[in-house]
């Protein structure tokens, strides 16, 4: 897939060049995970988090476009890449002051607020402040025009993963053409489907009720097209992803999720670190030790470490500390060690080391089944929300199924769900009876006591909560003290969860955390409605949808 | 949970911003004990959805006044409420496509500049300079008043919570009023889904949900719910500094403190609060294509989010103030379509006084109950329900 570097294009005024069917993030990762952003309030050193397209820290400008997601990005040969939100540049960013200045957090709700000049100029300054990149100029925004795709199908499978590719492959055999989107750049073809690469959908709102049931679907494909499905049949396979974790410095350049680590650690790069502390004993750890073991200096899990990773750690010399809490990550402007402390107050131990990788838990992809009304349900092991479904994979909403890890099954039962699935969908059956109990949490992290724990380490006030709005956690305990309860109003009140990830990264820890700060359980304290679209959309790929007077007179 | 108390003075049934100002005023003019009810959290409804627009460019006086009114309140908020609304005022601008729209938008600023208010009429070059990027040829000029601003809705919500709060105003969230009882040919009590309440005075300031509310009290009105959409897109450096409104199809959008491009349009809903808080397809798309047609440049600005909130629509326009002849102690203060945020502070002193029995400085004709109940020649309509 990835071939010679014969890409050349300019970073911040520099000659670079990139292998083909690479993205910007790997070809600017050479040696070390970079440093390409700061922090949107207080220009902290922020480090490219997820490596799939939903965090702050890879966000880029590109030929005059803001706010492109490095990690999404294919360099095209000649592209001027500058970086944004930060001055001269990201190594050295004078407005880093107002995080020294405030460490404690800027209170923006009750800070200056008389009628004064003053007040006025201080606004002003403020508002420069706003926002990541300058607006776009109009020739790097027409850049981007490009017809629509349209399609009207039985079946559309959304997620060309295991679970997805499957299915696929199983309605095939039936003889029926679904059409597949895949997020993922380059998805190698499903015999028999109709598959669109790069494309991200973004909207599925409840089938309308009138008339024969079917859905629309609304994604894009990137960089800018607009892609509208018509469907009677849906399947939901879109996976889950590696959650990130409360602790002091948890979005210091170097610290990354699984996710990214093992999208950049692609041969034939080397992983872009030499000594990285994993973080988690299951799964998913294993699959990291797997593609960069050689590259890991210490596994670090919140609970014990499963057998078959201590067994991989030990044949490479990685040492192992279970039963850990992660302090904190040190280093100003790249991580170069971590501190530890063993659960219940024991010793505390420091690791140097050049990135962090966080394996510890993977939470469902479920934004789709929240936006089209589905029943979900609290996953206790895995801390978050998944579809309710029944043995047939059928949500609550009739012709929705789910399918794969996002529903709560383990890859071994992939090809099995696959044919169960189909046969629901072919003949058009309802729901079966119960599903099996989905599979059950990766290592068992005792979640909620895990983070009662770190609530007690002294000075977790200053932690970022929120890395996309820099959410501070004392800013979300303060919330709580003064009275206001439940993660909506939480939510409007720190402004938590509502930047650039949609709260994606920081709402799973501050379901757990508000669980402890008022007393009740995690579904107790709710969940933020999952608001239409699943990623940042261009208003270019939705513009390029024509109008249907039949549909917009008459929304659903 | 149940309430503090057997029975009160007043129950306030919405904790919107309209409710919880009410209160406000009503504690502080001695009216307590007070008990405001909410069905859902706070901000749940339309004071937690709305853009934040506040302006002053109307058709008719009454709105006008009321408006300049709650500019002044809305300037004043920091220091009376201790919280940082980021009140900013860099005007809005109205849009014309076409000379009939412009002809409209000028008798908006003769009535407006007759209030006092200095607005301007902008030619097609004059729109330019504020809105950099406008596409070509795609307006012949508007109004604009630079006291009219944007600001950020939620700690104006927090700040008049608390402050009732701290005058003694119980608020209970999570409570739905199922039922109004009266006795005597008047209010008696309310029946919650947290158990009945005795009271003399109840207070309709519950938005979207004032139709269905006045129902239950067996109280017909012309109230409209209807479901407006917005959006909001990723942050971007300052480069915009009015709301713009577009006369011919009520697109409006500003650049919040925060960065973000947000703005609705409006598309034909069917009434009713059922649609709940959805958003749909056909709005993003239309809204896309109206915001990429005016500012091309906007194109590859990604969109952060969408959501949905209650317009609370009356025939002509105008808010509902005042007590229900038909019911003595119900009283509306509710109607004010997709303008609560921007008119509660100047409406909610009078919904206080009339909840107290006392005379307001308002147009019974324009905006008492009573309107809609005699078969009478309409005085006049607010039409300028845009942005």
């Amino acid at each position: 897939m990835v071939g010679e570097p014969d890409r050349s294009f300019s970073f911040r005024g520099r000659p670079r060049s990139a292998r083909d069917g690479e993205t910007l993030l790997s070809a600017l990762s050479t040696d070390r995970i970079p440093l390409l952003h700061r922090s949107i309030q207080y220009h902290r050193p922020q480090g490219p988090l997820c490596g799939i397209g939903h965090c702050t820290g890879c966000l880029v400008r590109v030929n005059g476009r803001p706010n492109v997601r490095a990690c999404r990005y294919e360099p095209a040969p000649g592209d001027a890449v500058t970086i944004e939100n930060a001055w001269p540049s990201p190594t050295w960013d004078l407005l880093g002051a107002i995080g020294l200045i405030k460490p404690g957090g800027v209170d923006s709700l009750h800070g200056l607020r008389r009628p004064a000049l003053a007040t006025r100029l201080y606004q002003r300054f403020v508002r420069r402040l706003a926002g990541t990149g300058t607006a776009p100029t109009e020739a790097g925004s027409q850049a981007l025009s490009a017809p629509s795709v349209e399609r009207s199908t039985e079946v559309v499978v959304i997620g060309a993963g295991g679970a997805g590719r499957a299915v696929a492959a199983s309605l095939v055999a039936r003889g029926v053409r679904p059409v597949v989107l895949e997020r993922g750049l380059h998805p190698p073809p499903v015999d028999g489907a109709e598959l669109l690469g790069a494309t991200t959908a973004v909207f599925l709102p409840p089938p309308a009720e009138s008339g024969e049931r079917r859905f629309t679907l609304l994604a894009f494909r990137e960089p800018a097209q607009g892609v509208r499905i018509d469907a009677r049949w849906v399947v939901v396979a879109t996976g889950g992803y590696d959650a990130s974790l409360l602790f002091g410095g948890n979005d210091r350049p170097g610290v990354v999720t699984a996710d990214a680590a093992l999208s950049l650690a692609t041969p034939p790069r080397p992983p872009p670190f030499r000594r990285a502390v994993v973080v988690g004993g299951g799964r998913r750890a294993a699959e990291v030790l797997e593609t960069c073991g050689d590259a890991v200096e210490a596994v670090v899990a919140p609970g014990e470490i499963r057998p078959d990773v201590v067994r991989a750690a030990s044949d490479r010399g990685i040492l192992l500390y279970p039963r850990s809490l992660l302090l904190r990550a040190d280093g100003r402007k790249h991580v170069r060690s971590v501190r530890l402390c063993a659960r219940s107050g024991g010793t505390k131990t420091t690791i140097a080391c050049d990135a962090v990788i966080l394996a510890h838990r993977r939470v469902p992809h479920a934004q789709l089944f929240f936006q089209v009304g589905a029943t979900t349900e609290w996953r206790s092991g895995v801390g978050a929300y998944g579809p309710t479904v029944t043995a047939n994979g059928a949500t609550s909403v009739p012709g929705l199924f789910a399918i794969g890890s996002v529903a709560g099954f383990s890859p071994s039962e992939f090809a099995l769900h696959a044919e169960v699935v189909t046969d629901a969908v072919v003949r058009g059956t309802g729901p079966a009876g119960p599903a099996p109990s989905p599979a059950a949490g990766e290592a068992p992290t005792e979640l909620l006591g895990y983070y009662r724990e770190l609530l007690r380490v002294p000075g977790h006030g200053r932690w970022v909560a929120c890395p996309c709005v820099d959410v501070l956690v004392g800013e979300v305990e303060r919330a709580v003290r003064f009275g206001y309860r439940g993660i909506e109003v939480i939510k409007r009140y720190s402004s938590l969860g509502s930047g650039i990830c949609q709260g994606r990264y920081c709402l799973p820890d501050a379901l757990l955390l508000l669980s402890i700060l008022e007393g009740r359980t995690p579904p107790e304290v709710g969940y933020i409605t999952q608001r239409p679209p699943v990623v940042p959309t261009p208003l270019a790929a939705l513009a390029s949808l024509p109008a249907r007077s039949a549909v917009e007179g008459v929304p659903p | 949970m149940t309430f503090a108390r057997d029975s009160y003075r007043t129950v306030v049934v919405g904790a919107g911003i309209v409710g919880l100002f009410t209160a406000y005023h009503l504690a502080r003019a001695g009216g307590g004990p007070i008990l405001v009810v909410d069905r859902g959290f706070l901000s749940s409804g339309a004071s937690g959805r709305n853009g934040g627009g506040v302006r002053q460019q109307w058709e008719a006086r009454g709105t006008v006044r009321l408006a300049r009114e709650s500019v002044q309140a809305y300037r004043r908020f920091g220091v009376e409420f201790g919280f940082n609304i980021w009140f900013r005022q860099s005007g809005y601008l109205f849009l014309a496509e076409n000379d009939a729209e412009l002809a409209r938008l000028r008798n908006v600023h003769t009535l407006v500049a007759s209030e006092g208010l200095p607005s301007r009429v902008l030619d097609a070059d004059g729109v330019a300079r504020l809105v950099d990027g406008i596409a070509p040829g795609a307006t012949v000029g508007g109004t604009y008043l630079e006291s009219d601003g944007t600001l950020y809705p939620f700690p104006a919500l927090w700040g008049v919570y608390e402050a009732v709060r701290s005058l003694g105003v119980e608020v209970a969230l999570g409570v739905e009023v199922l039922g109004v009882e009266a006795r005597d040919g008047r209010v008696a009590g309310v029946l919650t889904s947290k158990g009945p309440v005795g009271t003399s005075t109840v207070v309709n300031a519950a938005g979207g949900w004032s139709g269905d509310l006045s129902r239950r009290a067996g109280l017909e009105v012309p109230n409209v719910a209807t479901r407006h959409e917005i959006l909001a897109t990723e942050a971007l450096k300052p480069f915009l500094d009015p709301m713009v409104v577009r006369a011919s199809d009520g697109l409006y959008f500003s650049q919040s403190m925060r960065g973000e491009i947000i703005g609705g349009l409006a598309l034909p809903h069917p009434p009713g609060s059922s649609g709940g808080a959805r958003s749909s397809p056909a709005f993003l798309t239309a809204m896309a294509r109206a915001l990429v047609g005016l500012l091309p440049r906007l194109g590859s600005v990604g969109v952060l989010r969408a959501w949905s909130g209650l317009y609370d629509d009356t025939p002509d326009g105008f808010p509902v103030i005042g007590e229900d002849p038909r019911l003595p102690g119900f009283v509306h203060g509710n109607g004010l379509g997709g303008h609560g945020f921007m008119l509660a502070p100047a409406t909610s002193r009078r919904i206080a006084l009339a909840a107290l029995g006392q005379p307001t400085d308002l147009d019974p004709a324009q905006f008492s109950p009573k309107r809609f109940l005699a078969p009478s020649p309409v005085a006049a309509v607010e039409r300028l329900q845009l942005g």
